[in-house]
């Protein structure tokens, strides 16, 4: 029970981050119709930038993540800007342009980092604190608590303010909502914005847990797609759902056969999906007459 | 013809093409200040592809195409409403995942949300079936409540011209007379309209004049009640 527990709470850790890359994806998906292929690679920039803006120039992390938050936004609002002529023309020309869009991205972070990457201390003191028996760490509540209140944030936007519920519009019907008076452009740069700027939370808090390295975005963000498939993919609950999910997933898996881990985390989401291909939360339109 | 600066709109010579498939063919039109305009025609005719050139929601040509004296070519897509005209797409095109109220509230983007009360009240009085649905979702209500909800959505933005695409299309007849009887009142209340249907005979009843397409093409026009007695017409959309 001990060990089980132990298990869970490992697992949420990780699955947490994996949510907060999910919801990047998912909120690009659903207001554009869009996979953002880079979207794993601008993961990988926004833990380099936090964790040159805290380690190298010894900024207060809060300080660095906020730094590192903002300016992984204005590349997401760049990305959508380049390639937003080919919005026009093909949503796959653009998928295409995503692919290239992360490829010159690792580059840029290997001209700038070089291959070898960054080891980050932990902001807080990374204490364990025995709960019943169960071992956590104060970084793995720092974690939850930070993925947390991004999560509360996120939903407020698009539940509660006018621009979040115009996005909401523009991702259901993007002709409607043009009628309606909705520039759905500025909907799409500001779902960019939003999605890389919750990768470089996500790029941040998983920084002190792995190596920070130009490869990081295959390992996390492989991951964060699949757990936003697994979730189903566009909806922002089934990311958080589906993140948690794959975190449980992989830390179950690591404990009896760790070498193979990997490969039976994603034998239960391909098993998973062929039970439920719509994922957990998959939308479905419903057409009336 | 009619000037590009009278009170109203004013669309000369429009033309849609999809590719090589020619859509609309130099239809010309208006809809003077506090009068309403139907357009009438088969499936395909070209009637549906008229009205989104005005919202620019398709690209077009046209020599002149104004509201209010404002060119409509020069505005991009999301200001047209903010000109005074509103649209009712076909299909209705409710935001499926949204509440009513939130529905609402996006026919008055361009307004400021936090004195909506009033508008959002008299489109409840106007369709009371709606109210009782508020923050339920668009998505989970039946075709006539979603035609209703989509009518109210653009009486949001208080519109000076209301368009309307096949506000018929798929509903039960009572359902149509309660709509019938709805876009009746709005006239009376000097809203103006341009009514797209395939139904003419709804069309004729809510409408001073019409215009008929064929391929693209305008082939009739004048007062609705003129051509309602036209014998081509009768026989062709009337089925009399």
């Amino acid at each position: 029970m001990i060990y089980f527990l132990q298990t869970l709470v490992g697992g949420l850790g990780m699955g947490a981050v994996y949510a907060l890359v999910a919801m990047g994806f998912s909120i690009v998906y659903r207001t554009m119709g869009l996979v953002n292929f880079a979207h794993a690679d601008v993961v990988m920039i926004g833990a380099f930038l936090a964790a040159t803006l805290f380690v190298t120039m010894h900024l207060p992390f809060a300080v660095a993540i906020t730094l590192a938050v903002l300016l992984t936004a204005v590349i997401g609002l760049g990305m959508e800007r380049i390639l937003r002529p080919l919005e026009s023309k093909d949503l796959n020309l653009m998928l295409i342009g995503t692919i290239g869009f992360g490829i010159m991205l690792q580059s840029v972070a290997i001209v700038i980092w070089g291959s070898f990457g960054i080891a980050v201390p932990t902001p807080i003191p990374n204490v364990p604190i025995d709960v019943g028996g169960v071992i956590v760490t104060t970084y793995q509540l720092f974690v939850l608590a930070v993925s947390g209140i991004v999560m509360l944030l996120l939903y407020v936007f698009l539940d509660r303010t006018k621009l979040g519920t115009a996005m909401q519009a523009a991702a259901m019907d993007r002709s409607a909502a043009t009628a309606m008076g909705v520039n759905v452009a500025t909907s799409n740069a500001i779902a960019f914005a939003i999605g890389s700027a919750i990768a470089a939370v996500a790029g941040a808090l998983v920084g002190p847990l792995l190596y920070v390295n130009p490869t990081l975005g295959v390992y996390v963000g492989i991951k964060g797609f699949a757990a936003a498939i697994l979730g189903g993919f566009g909806s922002i609950p089934g990311a958080i759902v589906g993140g948690l999910i794959f975190g449980l997933i992989e830390a179950f898996a690591a404990g009896p056969l760790s070498a193979y881990s990997e490969l039976l985390t994603f034998v239960v989401f391909a098993v998973a999906m062929m039970v439920r291909q719509t994922g957990i939360f998959g939308e479905r339109t419903v057409d009336r007459a | 013809m009619t000037s590009p600066n009278i009170a109203g709109l004013t669309v000369q010579d429009l033309s849609v093409r999809y590719g090589r498939v020619q859509a609309v063919s130099g239809v010309s039109f208006s809809v003077a200040d506090g009068a309403s305009l139907g357009i009438i025609g088969a499936n395909g005719a070209g009637k549906s592809s008229t009205l989104k050139a005005i919202f620019r929601l398709v690209d077009s040509t046209a020599t002149s195409m104004h509201f209010n004296g404002t060119s409509l070519q020069a505005t991009q897509p999301h200001h047209v409403v903010s000109l005074g005209m509103s649209y009712v797409p076909e299909g209705r095109r409710v935001f499926a995942g949204l509440t009513v109220r939130k529905n609402l509230m996006l026919g008055a983007y361009r307004s400021n949300w936090r004195h909506l009360g009033d508008r959002i009240e008299r489109v409840y009085e106007l369709f009371p079936a709606l109210k009782r649905f508020d923050s339920a979702l668009a998505g989970a209500l039946s075709g006539g409540q979603q035609q209703m909800l989509a009518i109210g959505r653009a009486l949001l933005s208080e519109p000076k011209l209301l368009v309307l695409d096949e506000p018929s299309m798929g509903l039960a007849p009572v359902l149509i007379d309660d709509i019938a009887t709805t876009l009746r009142r709005l006239r009376s209340q000097g809203v103006s309209m341009l009514l797209v249907e395939q139904n003419a005979k709804l069309t004729f009843g809510l409408t001073d004049r019409c215009i008929v397409l064929e391929n693209g093409r305008v082939v009739k026009e004048g007062p609705s009640s003129v051509l309602r007695a036209d014998p081509a017409v009768r026989q062709i959309y009337l089925g009399l």
